[in-house]
C-alpha cells in the first residue's frame, strides 16, 4: 500500500519534470518517461501481491482532514482496477511521449504530458479512497483534467464542441454522484466507505434511490446508452494516446463505482439487476451497430466502447441478479466476467486505439474510406491492430474471448438453476447478436484500412511509425495474447474478486469452472500450436508447386483502379439495412451531380437531448422579462423576497 | 475413430446434396465422389496469386481448415465422449467458427476486388445474423440436459430426455438445420451452383484462390458442412445406449439423410432475395428462443 503511494509520487514527479525541463526536451522526454514507467510499475506491486495472495489485504491510511477522516485503502477490488488503470496507462504515456515528440507547440506539449501524469494520479486515488470526500474530489480532478486533455487540438471547432459536451455531462454525472452519497450518509452520518455501508441496511425502499443515482451518474462516466452521447465526440477528437486512456481506463471508472456500490450496499434488489443487465444487452447491441455505421475509425472506436461497456454490465448485472436470488455461483461468475472483461476491455481498445493513432499519424486522415493497403506498408502496426482486433470479437485464442466465456457460464448457469433468474438466459442471446455485429464491423476496419489497395494519396505513402511507438502497442498485444493462452492465471483471481464483491466465500461449485479454463487454455495452445504448424506444413508445399503472379482477378475487367474497391460504406450497407431504423443512417443522393452519402448520425443526441435542450431553453426564455438589468429592479425583488420570508416565519410563530 | 470416419466422408457429402438435386430435377448429375476427384486434381495445381495479397490471403485456407478439425474435437462423434470437452466449450466451438469466418473475409478484402468485398461483406452478414440461433439452441439444450459441454448436451452418459422437452427440442433441430444451410451456404441464403458473381456469396468470397488453396477451402467446407449437420442429428438420434459401431453407422446415416434433406430444398424452391434472407435467419432464431420459453415453461 505505501509502495503505491510511493508509485504516485513517482508519478507526480514525473509530471513536474514534464512541466519544468520545458527548455531542455531530450532531458524531459528521458526524466519522464522513466518516472512514470518506475511510478507505475512501483504502483502496480502491492496490486498483483493482493490479488496473488488471494487474503484481502485492506490497508488503511487515514489521513485527518476537515469533513471527517480521508481514509485510503487496498482491496481486491481496487487492485484489479490498479492494474486496470496502471497497464494502459503507462502504454498511452510512452506512446504519447513520442506521439507530442513532433507537435510544434512546445508549451503545449509540455502541459499535456504533465496533466496526463497528473490524471493517472487522479484514476488512482478514485480507486484507493475508502471514503467520500476524497472520493470525489479525485473523481472530479480526473474529469476536469480529462476535458483538458481532450481539447488539447482546440484549434479545431468539433474539438472545442465535443470537449464543452464532454464537459456538461461529467458535471451532470458529478452532481448525481454527490446527491447519491449526501442521501446515503445523511445528516451527521460519518462520511467514510465503511460508515455507508453500515448505514446500508437502513436505506429506504432498499436503497432504490442510491442504486438508480449511481446507474446515471456512473453510467453517464461509462457510457452506456442512451448516457453515451458525450462519448464518441471526445473518444474520437482528443489526441490517440489520450483517448487510449480515456476509452480504456477513463471510463472504466463509472464501472468501478458501480461495482463499488454495490458491494457496500450488499445484495441489490432483483430489479436493479434485470435494470443493469437489459441496459447492458441494449447498450452492446446498439454501439456496436452504431460502429459498424462509421466513417472515421477513431470514432467507430469509440462506439465500440460502448458495445463492450454493454458486455461488461451483462456481466455485472447477472452478477447482481445471481446476489439478489441467492445463487452464488452466478453471482460470482457474473461479477468475475465483468471485472475480467473490464481489465481486457482496457488492454485491447488502448492497443486498437494506439493503432488507430499510429494510422492517422503516417496518413493524416481517419476516414476509413480514403485509407488502405496499409498492411504492406506499416505491417509491425498491422499485426498489434490485428490482434486487438481479434482481442475484441471474442475470438479464440486472445483474451477478449476468455473473459466473454466466463460471462456466458454465468448467465448459463443462472439459467440452469430454478426460479426467474432462469430468465437470464436471453442475455445470450444478446451477447451472440453482439459477437456477431463485433465480426462484421471489425473485418470490415481491418479489411478496408489495412488489406487491399490504397485509396488515396495518403494511404499510398503511409510509412511504419518510430519503435517508441511500436514498443507500446506490442507491450499490450503481448498481455492479450499472455491472457488468451494462460486463462488460469486471469480468471483464477477474477473470481477471487468476483466472490469479494458478492461477499460469499467462493463456492465449491466454482471448481468445475477452474477445471474448464485449464482444458481451454490448453485448447487455445493446440489451436495456435496447428495454425502455426499448418501454415509451415502448406507453405512446404506450396513451395513444390508453380506460383504464378497476376493482377486480381476483375472478371475479364482489364482495368481494375483502387477506387472500384469495396469500400467500409458498402460492406457495412447490408447489416445496416436489416436493421432499418435503429442503425441512424442517412443516405443523400444526388442524381445530378451523381454523388451518394450516408451519414452516421449521433441518435441520441442529435434526436433526444439537442431538441429537449432546444425546448427547455424556449421556455426559460420566457424568464427573461425578470432581468432588467437595472438595479432598482434587483433591488425590489430582494425585499420581496425579505418580505415574504418574514411572511411565511410570523405564520410559523403565531398561535 | 469416428472423428477419421467423418474427415473421409465429408467431401461426399456435398456431392450426395447434388445428386438429390440432380435426380430430382431429371437430371443424371455429377457422381457422389466428385469432390474427391475435385481435390486430388486441384492439389496438384500451380496455384495464382494476386499481386495485391499479403500473408493474410495465404494464411486463411489453413485457418479454414484447422478450425473445423479443432471443432469437430469438441463434438461426442461416437455419442459418448468427445475427444477434448470442457465446460462452457460451445462459446468455444462457436468462436471457433467465428475465427474461421473471420479470416476468410480479411482474405477476401485482401485482395482488393470489388466482387470479393462484396461476398465478404454478405457473408458477414449473414454469419452475424445466425449466431444468436446457434447460440439459442445451445441455451435449449443446455437447460434440457443440464449440462454445460457440448458432450453432456448431445451425448454422455444421459440421453436427451425425449417426452417432456420434445417439442423443444425438435425446434432446436429446426433451428439447427437453418444454421446449417446459412454455414454451409446453402439454398435458401445462398446458392453453389449460381455463376454469376454478383448472386454468388461464399463462391465469390473465394473467387480469387486457385490450385492447393482453393483445395484446402473445399475440403474445409465440406467440413463445415459435416460439423453443421453433425449438430442436428445429434439432437434428434441420441446414440449412448448403441455400441460404438452402431452409433458411428447411425451418425453417418443421419448426416447422409440431412444432406439428401438439404438437396431437397434446393429443388423445390430457389435462392430468397438478399433482403429477405434476414428474415429467414431471425426466424431460426425465434425458433430457437420459442424452444427456450418452452423449455423454461415446462
Amino acid at each position: 500500500m505505501s509502495l503505491c503511494f510511493v508509485g504516485l509520487a513517482l508519478i507526480a514527479a514525473s509530471a513536474a519534470c514534464a512541466a519544468l525541463l520545458r527548455t531542455r526536451l531530450v532531458l524531459a522526454e528521458r526524466a519522464y518517461g522513466l518516472l512514470v514507467s518506475a511510478g507505475c510499475v512501483a504502483a502496480a506491486i502491492p496490486a498483483f501481491r493482493v490479488l496473488a495472495g488471494g487474503s484481502a489485504a485492506v490497508v488503511r491510511l487515514s489521513i485527518p482532514a476537515p469533513s471527517g477522516p480521508w481514509v485510503f485503502g487496498l482491496d481486491f477490488l481496487s487492485a484489479a482496477f490498479l492494474l486496470v488503470i496502471l497497464g494502459p496507462g503507462l502504454a498511452s504515456a510512452l506512446y504519447g511521449v513520442r506521439a507530442l515528440g513532433s507537435a510544434q507547440d512546445r508549451r503545449g506539449v509540455a502541459t499535456a504530458r504533465a496533466l496526463f501524469a497528473v490524471e493517472l494520479v487522479a484514476l488512482v486515488l478514485v480507486v484507493l479512497a475508502r471514503a467520500v470526500v476524497p472520493f470525489l474530489v479525485a473523481w472530479e480532478v480526473m474529469a476536469v483534467l480529462a476535458y483538458f486533455l481532450v481539447t488539447f487540438d482546440n484549434e479545431r471547432t468539433e474539438v472545442r464542441r465535443a470537449g464543452w459536451v464532454y464537459l456538461v455531462a461529467t458535471h451532470a454525472g458529478t452532481l448525481a454522484l454527490i446527491a447519491l452519497f449526501t442521501s446515503w450518509a445523511g445528516v451527521g452520518g460519518g462520511l467514510t466507505f465503511d460508515a455507508l455501508a453500515a448505514r446500508a441496511g437502513s436505506l429506504p425502499a432498499g436503497g432504490a434511490l442510491v442504486l438508480c443515482l449511481a446507474l446515471f451518474g456512473f453510467g453517464l462516466k461509462a457510457g452506456l446508452v442512451p448516457l453515451h452521447f458525450w462519448l464518441p465526440d471526445a473518444h474520437g477528437s482528443a489526441p490517440s494516446h489520450v483517448s487510449a486512456l480515456m476509452s480504456g481506463v477513463v471510463i472504466k471508472m463509472g464501472i468501478y463505482g458501480l461495482i463499488r456500490v454495490v458491494s457496500l450496499l450488499g445484495a441489490p434488489p432483483a430489479w436493479w439487476g434485470w435494470l443493469v443487465l437489459v441496459s447492458g444487452v441494449v447498450s452492446g447491441v446498439l454501439g456496436v451497430l452504431w460502429a459498424l455505421a462509421q466513417h472515421d475509425l477513431k470514432r467507430l472506436l469509440a462506439y465500440h466502447s460502448v458495445e463492450n461497456i454493454g458486455i461488461i454490465l451483462i456481466g455485472l448485472g447477472t452478477g447482481a441478479l445471481g446476489a439478489a436470488y441467492g445463487v452464488p455461483l452466478v453471482a460470482v461468475l457474473g461479477f468475475a466476467g465483468a471485472v475480467l472483461h473490464t481489465v481486457n476491455h482496457a488492454l485491447f481498445k488502448s492497443l486498437l486505439f494506439l493503432g488507430a493513432g499510429a494510422t492517422v499519424h503516417a496518413t493524416g486522415t481517419r476516414i476509413m474510406d480514403r485509407l488502405g493497403g496499409l498492411g504492406r506498408r506499416m505491417p509491425l502496426t498491422w499485426v498489434s491492430f490485428l490482434i486487438g482486433s481479434v482481442a475484441i470479437v471474442g475470438l479464440p485464442p486472445l483474451n477478449g474471448f476468455v473473459s466473454e466465456w466466463v460471462v456466458y457460464l454465468g448467465l448459463l448457469h443462472g439459467g440452469t438453476s430454478g426460479g426467474s433468474i432462469r430468465l437470464v438466459l436471453f442475455g445470450v442471446a444478446g451477447l451472440a447478436i453482439i459477437g456477431g455485429l463485433a465480426l462484421a464491423c471489425f473485418a470490415k476496419v481491418c479489411g478496408i484500412v489495412f488489406l487491399g489497395v490504397p485509396r488515396s494519396d495518403a494511404a499510398l505513402h503511409g510509412h511504419e511509425v518510430s519503435a517508441g511507438m511500436l514498443g507500446p502497442m506490442f507491450g499490450l498485444a503481448g498481455v492479450c495474447v499472455f491472457i488468451g493462452l494462460a486463462p488460469g492465471l486471469a480468471v483464477g483471481p477474477a473470481l477471487v474478486v468476483g466472490a469479494s464483491i458478492a461477499r460469499v466465500s467462493l463456492p465449491s461449485s466454482v471448481g468445475d469452472v477452474l477445471a474448464g479454463i485449464v482444458r481451454l487454455g490448453i485448447w487455445s495452445l493446440v489451436l495456435v500450436m496447428l495454425l502455426a504448424l499448418g501454415a509451415v506444413a502448406w507453405g512446404a508445399i506450396r513451395r513444390r508447386r508453380s506460383i504464378a503472379r497476376a493482377e486480381t482477378w476483375g472478371c475479364g475487367y482489364a482495368l481494375p483502379s483502387a477506387r472500384m474497391q469495396y469500400t467500409a460504406s458498402s460492406f457495412a450497407a447490408p447489416l445496416l439495412a436489416a436493421y432499418g431504423p435503429l442503425a441512424g443512417v442517412h443516405e443523400t443522393l444526388d442524381r445530378g451531380g451523381g454523388a451518394f452519402h450516408t451519414h452516421a448520425s449521433e441518435l441520441v443526441l442529435e434526436r433526444a437531448i439537442l431538441p429537449a435542450w432546444a425546448a427547455v431553453r424556449g421556455v426559460l426564455g420566457r424568464l427573461r422579462p425578470l432581468q432588467q438589468g437595472r438595479l432598482w429592479v434587483y433591488l425590489l425583488y430582494v425585499i420581496a423576497t425579505l418580505l415574504l420570508l418574514l411572511l411565511y416565519l410570523a405564520r410559523g410563530v403565531s398561535p | 475413430m469416428s472423428l477419421l470416419v467423418l474427415l473421409v466422408l465429408a467431401p461426399a457429402l456435398p456431392g450426395v446434396a447434388a445428386k438429390t438435386k440432380a435426380v430430382l430435377t431429371g437430371r443424371r448429375g455429377a457422381p457422389v465422389m466428385q469432390l474427391y476427384w475435385d481435390l486430388f486434381r486441384l492439389v496438384r495445381k500451380g496455384a495464382v496469386y494476386s499481386t495485391t495479397t499479403t500473408w493474410m490471403f495465404r494464411v486463411a485456407p489453413v485457418a479454414g481448415l484447422v478450425t473445423p478439425l479443432l471443432a469437430l474435437g469438441l463434438l461426442p462423434l461416437d455419442g459418448r465422449r468427445a475427444p477434448f470437452g470442457f465446460t462452457g466449450d460451445f462459446v468455444a466451438f462457436a468462436a471457433l467458427l467465428a475465427l474461421g469466418r473471420f479470416t476468410l473475409v480479411l482474405a477476401a478484402l485482401d485482395t482488393g476486388s470489388s466482387f470479393e468485398g462484396m461476398g465478404a461483406s454478405r457473408d458477414a452478414t449473414f454469419a452475424s445474423l445466425v449466431e444468436p440461433a446457434l447460440f439459442l439452441s445451445f441455451v435449449v439444450l443446455a437447460l434440457a440436459t443440464g449440462q454445460l459441454s457440448l458432450e453432456g448436451m448431445l451425448g454422455g452418459a444421459q440421453a436427451l430426455p425425449w417426452g417432456a422437452a420434445a417439442p423443444a427440442l425438435t425446434m432446436v433441430a429446426v433451428s439447427l438445420f437453418f444454421v446449417l444451410l446459412t454455414e454451409a451456404s446453402r439454398v435458401p441464403v445462398d446458392d453453389p451452383a449460381t455463376h454469376l458473381e454478383l448472386t454468388m456469396i461464399h463462391e465469390v468470397t473465394v473467387l480469387d484462390y486457385s490450385g492447393p488453396d482453393l483445395a484446402l477451402l473445399l475440403y474445409g467446407a465440406a467440413l463445415r458442412m459435416a460439423l453443421f449437420a453433425a449438430l442436428p442429428v445429434s439432437v434428434l438420434a441420441s446414440r449412448a445406449h448403441l455400441p460404438v459401431a452402431a452409433a458411428l453407422g447411425v451418425l453417418v446415416a443421419g448426416l447422409v439423410t440431412v444432406a439428401v434433406a438439404v438437396g431437397v430444398v434446393e429443388s423445390s424452391m430457389a435462392r430468397l432475395r438478399l433482403s429477405r434472407v434476414p428474415q429467414f435467419l431471425v426466424a431460426a432464431s425465434v425458433l430457437a428462443s420459442l424452444g427456450a420459453i418452452l423449455q423454461l415453461l415446462t
